[in-house]
């Protein structure tokens, strides 16, 4: 199991009294946002969050392969490598990374929700089903040795209605020798899937059967003729 | 009939219900002993080999709480129970593969989590909820091993347990049909197919009907 499929899911949910947990709970209650300011969904103090700071070990590799959030309170979902973001401006400034509304979650939901003026619960949620216009690709590799954080900012506060808003992120975690061949294959400059880490080591134990029956046939042939080196 | 597409549909109403007492609890869905179960564990003999391509369970929407209504809204929201304490309708499930003793799905931090949301691989998928998850590379099973699939609901006012609308945490109430399913669908490899299979593995090839019937037909060949 050294090729795993993962995913974190963020919510702006946590028991009374905290604003963060490590594990969810069932008595969870939405939190406050802020409006503009960024959320990290790992260890941001907002809602679940884990341990420490996400990182990849020596032996490890992440690739990256989607990021969603609500497109509710206009939230935007960035990607920062250590101390770099990957998502840019035009003019290479800083910007909140890609929008709710072309990557959402869950897909299928609604672009608003309405807290005020309604008279069923089911009026909350608008009547659309936003579908996704992003797709993250090329992938983003966190190599190891890196630090990652999956910033969260929501353009509008929560309303005195506290929302829930959400985010995710989709990555696979090569870990020892699949790290090694990820390692490897960006090196040879090749995409780095679960495919072609196959592909890698089908290639190496296809050269060491080749090279096993060179030797052999090497060792067959000095003995035809007479006798070893 | 050596490989064999097989699906699980685990729902919480059937056999002895899930009750609001369970929430937060990681129940198995073959032996856990709440909704449909199995006879004993799922596990892979000597012979057979086991490939995981898809797990699921019923979805949840993150909308937020409402001063305007009570506690338990009594109409759903796309079909799914609304909980105006949490904010969230539907039961805030998710599901984990557990391979011998060894959870699959980890948190950066490297430590298990709840699995995968049903928010992100719904259970029916509809327009209302579709996936953004997909089980890729899929989940090996080797012969021997022991697996499951554990379900964790968190939001049980989500969930409309019985007749108990506005009644939150209401441990006697039970969970209705469809509220709360998982579902998991995998590809049984058996006898010759399954020794197919392990050697694909050796190779480093993905196993897949495609893959085991391309080492077949190279056998063939080879022999011809």
């Amino acid at each position: 199991m050294s090729m795993r499929s993962q995913v974190y899911e963020w919510a702006n949910l946590a028991p009374a009294g905290v604003t963060s947990t490590l594990r969810r709970t069932t008595a969870d209650l939405p939190k406050a946002l802020v409006a503009n300011r960024e959320y990290d969904l790992f260890i941001g103090g907002v809602g679940n969050n884990i341990t420490k700071p996400a990182e990849t070990t020596a032996t490890q590799f992440i690739v990256i392969e989607d990021i969603a959030c609500s497109a509710t309170l206009n939230g935007a979902v960035q990607i920062r490598i250590n101390t770099t973001d990957y998502f840019q401006n035009p003019d290479v400034t800083d910007m909140v990374g890609i929008p709710g509304l072309a990557s959402p979650y869950p897909r299928g939901s609604s672009t608003t929700v309405v807290a005020a003026a309604v008279t069923t619960a089911a009026a909350q949620v608008t009547a659309e089903n936003l579908l996704k216009s992003f797709d993250l690709y090329p992938d983003v590799y966190v190599l190891p040795g890196q630090t990652f954080q999956i910033l969260y900012t929501p353009l509008a506060a929560t309303a005195a209605s506290t929302q829930v808003v959400s985010a995710f992120v989709k990555y696979t975690l090569y870990d020892g020798p699949d790290a090694l061949i990820a390692n490897k294959l960006l090196e040879l400059g090749v995409t780095i899937n679960p495919n072609n880490v196959d592909w890698y080591k089908r290639s190496l134990i296809e050269q060491q059967q080749r090279g096993a029956a060179a030797a052999s046939a090497a060792a067959a042939a000095a003995a035809a003729n007479g006798g070893g080196a | 009939m050596s490989m064999r597409s097989q699906v699980y549909e685990w729902d919480a109403s059937r056999g002895t219900p899930a009750t609001a007492s369970n929430a937060g609890n990681r129940i198995s869905v073959f032996i856990g002993g709440i909704g449909n179960n199995i006879t004993k564990p799922a596990e892979t003999t000597a012979t057979e080999f086991v490939v995981i391509e898809d797990i699921a369970c019923s979805p949840s929407l993150p909308v937020g709480v409402n001063a305007n209504f009570a506690a338990v809204a009594t109409d759903p929201i796309r079909g799914l129970t609304f909980n105006n304490v949490g904010g969230v309708a539907g039961g805030r499930s998710y599901v984990q593969v557990r391979i011998n003793t060894t959870d699959y799905f980890l948190d950066p931090d490297n430590v298990p989590n709840d699995g995968i949301p049903g928010a992100s691989s719904p259970y029916p998928r509809t327009i209302d909820f579709q996936p953004s998850f997909n089980l890729y590379p899929d989940v090996y099973v080797l012969p021997g091993q022991v697996w499951d699939m554990l379900v964790t609901f968190y939001n049980c006012q989500g969930l409309l347990f019985g007749a108990a609308v506005g009644i939150p945490n209401n441990a006697v109430a039970t969970c209705d049909a469809g509220e709360l399913q998982a579902f998991c669908k995998y590809t049984l490899y058996d006898g010759p197919d399954a020794l197919i299979a392990n050697k694909l593995l050796e190779m480093g090839i993905s196993i897949n009907p495609g893959n085991v019937d391309w080492y077949k037909r190279s056998l063939l060949a080879s022999q011809a």
